[in-house]
């Protein structure tokens, strides 16, 4: 299949495939396991020979790597870049490794731009791998330190370096952190959403923009690292 | 004894200001997004300790605890020079951090608030010091665009009363077109451009002067790299020169390189041709391949590090075209620039420029330029071609 795939069956089945370049916002409640499901579709793509690069504003770097093992799940260490946002703000002296380089904060936009450039760079030209899945969890710590417009400045450069690099793109959004207008205003920048709810205790997933039609709710539930779905018998 | 020019630290720039930047004028590194501009404002700063300045760095993304680690990062002992550095601490009371710093900016998102601590630095420090501003674009997202031009109208107004240099990392995010105008033209005496040479991914990064008010301007730039330790080193980009068997590629390296070497037996190659150029202030190393196609894995090798590609192609001998087509094939999968060298125009049997581009099926953008190699004739034109494709007419 041209394009990408999110190694989540029934999501893919709906939406056949992923275009390159494509923008994908994620957004769903907090604690509804969005983290676990970014690893998930970043370790289906490695496994299928693509690189990712994951930008974390939550957990130092070394915790992300960590959480593929705990989890038993075997990466290939040299197609994972890690944009460490956290562990300088902890004013722990720490220095970069092969996998992870470190901006100074959140706020600092333009070291975390650099960052993802050079793990594209060094993807494409040193590596000669054709496909990337940038992941940045989350875009909502990056809006509680910088305003809509700063974020969408740097969306904006972003998601054309994406497109540019024939990458794919998947940004973590909380609901309920940001009113209804910051939402619209970064939507213009995605070609589609991972749409999470929760209703009572079950979650729900679909995904909307990248197929004909928007795919059905699908309720799921985490089983250690993967994403289990099962249709919703009775609609939404 | 401090000298009047104060150096900027970085390789090649000083020389194209004419010794650095003169007391009482302003100076901004423009820095495209994902290009590491930040690095040119760290190593002025450091450069400016060295040298016996006393400096003023203003810290708005960093938690001015993790400067000296930052800074060694690139081998730069930043703590052998705490008497004669200043931090205005603009970050930590954004995200509500404890400083130990003399000078806190109280609300980093108010303009004013910045204005005040810096007018306090002023009167603190002596004059001929160097402020060095971490990131003007944060300031700017955190205060606004306009607020953010006002309030460094009147930094800069100071700086000259003051004979104080001021020094600008700016990341030129999509602002209005106003804003980034009055940053290109007005703000500042001197503007350096950072950009990035982007195909599908940027890899490679260039400066540039677009402005500098106190000399005659001339246009130069310079590829670099950053190196951990070294900081911003000058980095000559590697040009290929491929093509099928016999087309002149040698020759076609020898013609455009002030120096040259080949491996050959008996006139042909077996393992490159290495030529050097420095062609209206852009410099460059060009390699050659050998043509035959047990050599391609040679092609692969340099395409990986390459900046871009000439493909020579004998316009007497279009039966050679199809392996033009499968060198070409190769390097493009890399994603490099290439312009196409029709050599061999002066033969009567040579076929046309346009011929040449349909039977090789290029799109219209690329240029097909008609060389006599063993002449020097149309060779150095179609580096500038190259050059321009490169940089995107920097």
């Amino acid at each position: 299949m041209e394009g990408y795939s999110l190694g989540i069956d029934k999501l893919d089945e709906n939406i056949k495939g992923i275009r390159s370049g494509s923008n994908i916002m994620m957004i769903g409640p907090p604690m509804s396991g969005k983290e676990v499901i970014i690893n998930d579709i970043v370790y289906n793509g490695l496994k299928s020979g693509d690189a990712a690069v994951i930008v974390t504003t939550r957990e130092p770097g070394e915790n992300v790597i960590d959480w593929f093992d705990y989890n038993n799940l075997e990466i290939p260490l040299d197609h994972l870049g890690i944009v460490d946002c956290v562990t300088k703000t902890l004013g722990v002296p720490t220095s970069e490794t092969d996998n992870i380089k470190r901006a100074s904060s959140p706020v600092d936009l333009t070291g975390i731009g650099v960052k993802i450039s050079q793990f594209l760079e060094d993807f494409w030209m040193k590596k000669n791998i054709r496909k990337t899945r940038l992941c940045i969890v989350s875009l909502s710590t990056i809006l509680m330190y910088s305003n809509i417009q700063t974020v969408f400045r740097f969306l904006h450069v972003f998601t054309g370096r994406v497109k540019a690099a024939g990458a794919i793109g998947i940004y973590v959004v909380e609901e309920g952190m940001h009113d209804s207008q910051a939402i619209a205003t970064l939507k213009q920048l995605f070609d589609g959403i991972i749409e999470i709810k929760q209703e009572q205790d079950n979650h729900y997933i679909r995904i909307v923009g990248l197929g004909k039609k928007p795919s059905p709710w699908y309720e799921y539930s985490l089983d250690g690292a993967h994403i289990q779905l099962k249709e919703v018998k009775n609609g939404e | 004894m401090v000298n009047s020019m104060l150096e900027t630290g970085i390789p090649r720039l000083d020389e194209y200001l004419s010794g650095g930047i003169p007391e009482g004028k302003t100076l901004i590194y423009l820095n495209h997004p994902g290009v590491e501009g930040d690095v040119f404002g760290m190593q002025t700063l450091y450069h400016c300790l060295t040298t016996g300045n006393n400096c003023i760095y203003i810290a708005s993304s960093l938690h001015p605890k993790m400067l000296i680690d930052q800074f060694s990062e690139f081998g730069w002992a930043m703590d052998k020079y705490k008497d004669r550095l200043n931090v205005i601490d603009a970050y930590s009371s954004l995200v509500g951090d404890i400083s130990s710093e003399k000078y806190i900016v109280p609300d980093p998102e108010d303009i004013n608030s910045i204005t005040e601590v810096i007018d306090q630095v002023i009167k603190d420090v002596p004059k001929g010091s160097v402020f060095v501003f971490s990131s003007l674009s944060t300031i700017m997202d955190l205060c606004g665009e306009e607020n953010t031009i006002n309030a460094v109208r009147s930094w800069n107004k100071s700086a000259k009363t003051n004979k104080i240099v001021n020094v600008y990392n700016f990341t030129a995010w999509p602002y209005t077109e106003s804003t980034l105008a009055q940053i290109k033209t007005d703000l500042f005496n001197c503007v350096i451009n950072v950009g990035g040479i982007a195909q599908q991914v940027i890899y490679g990064q260039y400066f540039g002067v677009a402005k500098a008010d106190w000399l005659k301007l001339q246009e130069k730039s310079m590829l670099f790299r950053v190196l951990r330790p070294g900081g911003i080193k000058i980095y000559l980009p590697k040009i290929l020169v491929t093509g099928p068997f016999n087309a002149g590629k040698s020759t076609f390296v020898h013609s455009l390189s002030t120096r040259a070497v080949s491996v050959d037996r008996k006139g042909t190659t077996i393992a490159l041709d290495h030529g050097h150029i420095d062609y209206k202030g852009f410099s460059a190393d060009i390699f050659g391949t050998p043509g035959q196609d047990r050599f391609d894995p040679i092609i692969k090798m340099i395409s990986g590090e390459a900046m871009g590609v000439f493909l020579v192609v004998d316009s007497t001998n279009p039966e050679n075209f199809n392996r033009a087509q499968q060198m070409l094939e190769i390097t493009t999968g890399y994603g490099l620039p290439y312009v196409i060298i029709a050599n061999k125009q002066d033969m009567p049997d040579a076929i046309s420029i346009d011929d040449i581009r349909t039977r090789l099926n290029l799109p219209e953008e690329i240029p097909v330029v008609s060389t006599v190699a063993t002449e020097k004739r149309g060779v150095f034109e179609a580096f500038e071609m190259l050059v321009e494709r490169i940089t995107g007419g920097i």
